[in-house]
Protein backbone atom coordinates (compact mmCIF):
# COMPACT_ATOMS: atom_id res chain seq x y z
CA UNK A 1 0.00 0.00 0.00
CA UNK A 2 1.09 3.60 -0.92
CA UNK A 3 0.07 6.57 0.53
CA UNK A 4 0.30 9.92 -1.07
CA UNK A 5 -0.71 13.22 0.55
CA UNK A 6 -2.20 16.64 -0.73
CA UNK A 7 -3.41 19.61 0.35
CA UNK A 8 -6.04 21.63 -1.23
CA UNK A 9 -7.16 24.56 -0.13
CA UNK A 10 -8.06 23.71 3.86
CA UNK A 11 -8.55 20.62 3.07
CA UNK A 12 -6.01 17.53 3.12
CA UNK A 13 -6.37 14.80 0.53
CA UNK A 14 -5.07 11.25 1.46
CA UNK A 15 -4.48 8.87 -1.48
CA UNK A 16 -4.34 5.10 -0.72
CA UNK A 17 -2.85 3.18 -3.42
CA UNK A 18 -2.75 -0.68 -3.10
CA UNK A 19 -4.28 -2.75 -0.18
CA UNK A 20 -5.37 -1.28 2.96
CA UNK A 21 -5.01 -4.77 5.04
CA UNK A 22 -3.90 -5.52 8.56
CA UNK A 23 0.11 -4.83 7.62
CA UNK A 24 -0.63 -1.58 5.60
CA UNK A 25 -2.95 -0.49 9.29
CA UNK A 26 -0.32 1.17 11.05
CA UNK A 27 1.17 3.00 7.98
CA UNK A 28 -2.57 4.21 7.20
CA UNK A 29 -3.01 5.34 11.15
CA UNK A 30 -0.14 7.38 11.08
CA UNK A 31 -1.10 9.01 7.94
CA UNK A 32 -4.67 10.09 8.59
CA UNK A 33 -3.57 9.89 12.50
CA UNK A 34 -0.87 12.30 12.25
CA UNK A 35 -3.02 14.44 10.05
CA UNK A 36 -5.11 15.40 13.02
CA UNK A 37 -2.79 15.71 15.37
CA UNK A 38 -0.86 17.86 13.33
CA UNK A 39 -3.89 20.32 12.75
CA UNK A 40 -5.17 18.98 9.58
CA UNK A 41 -9.04 18.36 10.58
CA UNK A 42 -10.65 18.77 7.54
CA UNK A 43 -9.99 15.05 5.01
CA UNK A 44 -10.84 13.70 2.33
CA UNK A 45 -9.71 10.07 2.12
CA UNK A 46 -9.42 9.16 -1.73
CA UNK A 47 -10.17 5.56 -2.39
CA UNK A 48 -10.67 5.21 -5.94
CA UNK A 49 -6.77 2.84 -6.47
CA UNK A 50 -7.30 0.83 -2.81
CA UNK A 51 -7.90 -2.55 -4.05
CA UNK A 52 -8.72 -4.09 -0.54
CA UNK A 53 -9.85 -3.34 2.76
CA UNK A 54 -10.06 -5.33 6.23
CA UNK A 55 -11.64 -4.66 9.13
CA UNK A 56 -8.75 -3.30 10.61
CA UNK A 57 -8.30 -0.40 8.37
CA UNK A 58 -11.74 0.59 8.67
CA UNK A 59 -11.70 0.75 12.27
CA UNK A 60 -8.49 3.62 11.43
CA UNK A 61 -11.03 5.40 9.24
CA UNK A 62 -13.01 5.53 11.66
CA UNK A 63 -10.91 6.34 14.37
CA UNK A 64 -9.81 9.04 12.30
CA UNK A 65 -13.05 10.18 11.88
CA UNK A 66 -13.92 10.43 15.09
CA UNK A 67 -10.55 12.56 15.64
CA UNK A 68 -11.29 14.86 12.99
CA UNK A 69 -15.29 15.56 14.21
CA UNK A 70 -14.12 15.90 17.78
CA UNK A 71 -11.95 18.92 16.87
CA UNK A 72 -14.68 20.16 14.68
CA UNK A 73 -13.35 18.62 11.58
CA UNK A 74 -14.51 16.24 9.19
CA UNK A 75 -13.04 12.88 7.55
CA UNK A 76 -14.85 11.83 3.84
CA UNK A 77 -14.54 9.60 1.66
CA UNK A 78 -14.23 9.77 -2.30
CA UNK A 79 -13.90 7.28 -5.23
CA UNK A 80 -14.43 3.84 -3.56
CA UNK A 81 -15.02 0.65 -6.03
CA UNK A 82 -17.68 -1.39 -6.15
CA UNK A 83 -15.98 -4.04 -3.83
CA UNK A 84 -15.17 -1.57 -1.21
CA UNK A 85 -18.62 0.27 -1.84
CA UNK A 86 -19.94 -3.18 -1.17
CA UNK A 87 -18.03 -3.32 2.08
CA UNK A 88 -19.21 -0.25 3.44
CA UNK A 89 -22.95 -0.90 2.08
CA UNK A 90 -22.40 -3.94 3.93
CA UNK A 91 -21.09 -2.77 7.34
CA UNK A 92 -23.28 0.49 7.24
CA UNK A 93 -20.57 2.54 7.43
CA UNK A 94 -21.82 4.40 4.69
CA UNK A 95 -24.07 5.48 7.28
CA UNK A 96 -21.10 6.89 9.15
CA UNK A 97 -19.03 8.24 6.44
CA UNK A 98 -19.43 11.19 3.96
CA UNK A 99 -19.33 8.73 0.70
CA UNK A 100 -18.52 10.66 -2.79
CA UNK A 101 -18.22 9.56 -5.88
CA UNK A 102 -14.08 11.35 -6.54
CA UNK A 103 -12.05 13.47 -4.94
CA UNK A 104 -13.80 16.58 -7.06
CA UNK A 105 -17.00 15.92 -5.89
CA UNK A 106 -15.69 15.82 -2.02
CA UNK A 107 -13.96 18.62 -2.45
CA UNK A 108 -16.60 20.99 -4.37
CA UNK A 109 -19.07 19.92 -1.92
CA UNK A 110 -17.17 21.63 1.02
CA UNK B 1 5.53 -21.28 8.80
CA UNK B 2 5.90 -24.86 9.61
CA UNK B 3 4.16 -27.76 9.00
CA UNK B 4 1.44 -28.91 10.80
CA UNK B 5 1.66 -32.29 12.95
CA UNK B 6 -2.20 -31.17 14.13
CA UNK B 7 -4.12 -28.45 12.30
CA UNK B 8 -7.46 -26.67 12.64
CA UNK B 9 -9.85 -29.00 13.80
CA UNK B 10 -7.84 -31.96 12.35
CA UNK B 11 -10.29 -32.10 9.62
CA UNK B 12 -10.60 -35.62 7.74
CA UNK B 13 -9.69 -36.20 4.04
CA UNK B 14 -12.93 -37.48 2.47
CA UNK B 15 -13.97 -37.80 -1.68
CA UNK B 16 -13.36 -33.91 -1.76
CA UNK B 17 -9.14 -34.47 -1.59
CA UNK B 18 -6.31 -33.61 0.84
CA UNK B 19 -6.45 -31.02 3.20
CA UNK B 20 -3.21 -28.65 3.59
CA UNK B 21 -2.92 -27.97 7.13
CA UNK B 22 -0.07 -24.95 8.21
CA UNK B 23 1.03 -23.64 12.03
CA UNK B 24 1.77 -20.48 11.63
CA UNK B 25 3.40 -18.13 14.39
CA UNK B 26 1.03 -15.25 16.26
CA UNK B 27 2.69 -12.72 13.67
CA UNK B 28 0.80 -10.01 11.67
CA UNK B 29 3.60 -10.92 9.33
CA UNK B 30 2.74 -14.40 8.02
CA UNK B 31 -0.69 -13.40 6.95
CA UNK B 32 0.21 -11.78 3.87
CA UNK B 33 2.32 -14.59 2.90
CA UNK B 34 -0.30 -17.43 3.79
CA UNK B 35 -3.37 -15.28 1.86
CA UNK B 36 -0.98 -15.58 -1.07
CA UNK B 37 -0.83 -19.25 -1.11
CA UNK B 38 -4.28 -19.90 -0.40
CA UNK B 39 -5.73 -16.80 -2.90
CA UNK B 40 -3.25 -18.55 -5.81
CA UNK B 41 -4.96 -21.78 -5.60
CA UNK B 42 -8.24 -20.14 -6.24
CA UNK B 43 -6.72 -18.25 -9.09
CA UNK B 44 -5.45 -21.36 -10.51
CA UNK B 45 -8.92 -23.23 -10.34
CA UNK B 46 -10.61 -20.25 -12.34
CA UNK B 47 -12.30 -18.44 -9.45
CA UNK B 48 -13.36 -15.25 -10.53
CA UNK B 49 -12.00 -12.04 -8.83
CA UNK B 50 -15.20 -11.22 -7.12
CA UNK B 51 -14.69 -14.80 -5.34
CA UNK B 52 -10.50 -13.97 -4.61
CA UNK B 53 -11.55 -10.86 -3.20
CA UNK B 54 -14.39 -12.79 -0.54
CA UNK B 55 -12.15 -15.55 0.53
CA UNK B 56 -9.48 -12.65 0.95
CA UNK B 57 -11.32 -10.84 3.33
CA UNK B 58 -12.91 -13.48 5.27
CA UNK B 59 -8.97 -15.09 5.54
CA UNK B 60 -7.27 -12.00 6.69
CA UNK B 61 -10.47 -11.55 9.53
CA UNK B 62 -10.26 -14.85 10.41
CA UNK B 63 -6.51 -15.16 11.15
CA UNK B 64 -6.15 -11.85 12.57
CA UNK B 65 -9.20 -12.40 15.00
CA UNK B 66 -7.24 -15.91 16.42
CA UNK B 67 -3.60 -13.79 16.51
CA UNK B 68 -5.29 -10.65 18.21
CA UNK B 69 -8.50 -12.06 19.89
CA UNK B 70 -7.75 -15.28 20.23
CA UNK B 71 -4.00 -15.81 21.18
CA UNK B 72 -3.75 -12.22 22.56
CA UNK B 73 -0.46 -11.95 20.29
CA UNK B 74 1.09 -13.79 22.57
CA UNK B 75 4.17 -14.91 20.72
CA UNK B 76 4.45 -18.60 22.36
CA UNK B 77 0.83 -19.63 20.94
CA UNK B 78 0.46 -20.84 17.35
CA UNK B 79 -2.26 -20.38 14.90
CA UNK B 80 -3.76 -23.56 12.85
CA UNK B 81 -4.58 -23.62 9.77
CA UNK B 82 -6.20 -25.52 7.26
CA UNK B 83 -7.53 -25.22 3.65
CA UNK B 84 -8.44 -27.21 0.57
CA UNK B 85 -9.34 -25.99 -3.16
CA UNK B 86 -11.39 -27.87 -5.58
CA UNK B 87 -13.27 -26.72 -8.56
CA UNK B 88 -16.66 -26.85 -6.67
CA UNK B 89 -15.96 -24.76 -2.96
CA UNK B 90 -13.03 -23.93 -1.15
CA UNK B 91 -12.78 -24.81 2.40
CA UNK B 92 -10.69 -22.94 5.40
CA UNK B 93 -10.49 -23.29 9.10
CA UNK B 94 -8.91 -21.25 11.28
CA UNK B 95 -7.78 -22.06 15.00
CA UNK B 96 -5.96 -20.52 17.58
CA UNK B 97 -5.04 -21.38 21.18
CA UNK B 98 -6.86 -19.21 23.14
CA UNK B 99 -9.52 -19.39 25.39
CA UNK B 100 -12.26 -19.28 22.92
CA UNK B 101 -15.05 -16.66 22.91
CA UNK B 102 -19.07 -16.65 22.59
CA UNK B 103 -19.80 -16.22 18.80
CA UNK B 104 -22.83 -14.94 19.76
CA UNK B 105 -22.08 -11.92 22.64
CA UNK B 106 -20.47 -10.04 19.87
CA UNK B 107 -22.38 -6.67 19.52
CA UNK B 108 -23.43 -6.47 16.35
CA UNK B 109 -22.16 -4.03 14.75
CA UNK B 110 -24.30 -2.68 12.29
CA UNK B 111 -26.80 -1.25 14.83
CA UNK B 112 -26.80 2.35 14.98
CA UNK B 113 -25.13 2.67 18.37
CA UNK B 114 -22.31 0.52 17.18
CA UNK B 115 -21.31 2.05 13.95
CA UNK B 116 -18.85 4.18 15.69
CA UNK B 117 -16.92 1.08 17.13
CA UNK B 118 -13.77 0.70 15.62
CA UNK B 119 -13.66 -3.13 16.13
CA UNK B 120 -15.99 -5.87 16.24
CA UNK B 121 -16.42 -6.33 12.20
CA UNK B 122 -15.25 -9.37 11.38
CA UNK B 123 -17.02 -11.71 12.47
CA UNK B 124 -19.94 -10.10 10.59
CA UNK B 125 -17.45 -9.95 7.14
CA UNK B 126 -16.79 -13.36 7.49
CA UNK B 127 -20.43 -13.82 7.26
CA UNK B 128 -21.23 -11.83 4.46
CA UNK B 129 -18.72 -12.67 2.58
CA UNK B 130 -18.73 -16.30 3.20
CA UNK B 131 -21.42 -18.94 2.24
CA UNK B 132 -20.68 -21.16 5.49
CA UNK B 133 -19.14 -19.74 8.56
CA UNK B 134 -19.26 -22.11 11.91
CA UNK B 135 -17.70 -21.89 15.12
CA UNK B 136 -16.58 -24.87 17.57
CA UNK B 137 -18.24 -25.16 20.42
CA UNK B 138 -15.03 -23.34 22.38
CA UNK B 139 -15.01 -20.75 19.91
CA UNK B 140 -11.60 -20.87 19.34
CA UNK B 141 -12.28 -22.35 15.39
CA UNK B 142 -13.90 -20.92 12.81
CA UNK B 143 -14.58 -22.89 9.68
CA UNK B 144 -15.93 -21.70 6.27
CA UNK B 145 -16.89 -22.22 3.02
CA UNK B 146 -17.06 -20.61 -0.33
CA UNK B 147 -18.92 -21.88 -3.09
CA UNK B 148 -18.03 -21.45 -6.60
Amino acid sequence: MDIETRQEGPCRVVSIRGSADVNASASLREALLGAVEAGQTQIVCDLADTDFICSDALGVLITAYLKARGRGGFLHLAGPGARLSDILQTTRLNRLFHVYPDTGSALAAL
Amino acid sequence: MRSARVAAGNPQTDDRGEWTKKVLPTDLGAVRETEREVLGLLRDQGYDDDQVFAVRLAFEEALVNAMKHGNGFDPNLSVHVAYRVTPERVEIRVADEGGGFTPGTVPDPTQDENLERPCGRGIMLMRCYMDEVSFSPRGNEVSMVKHR
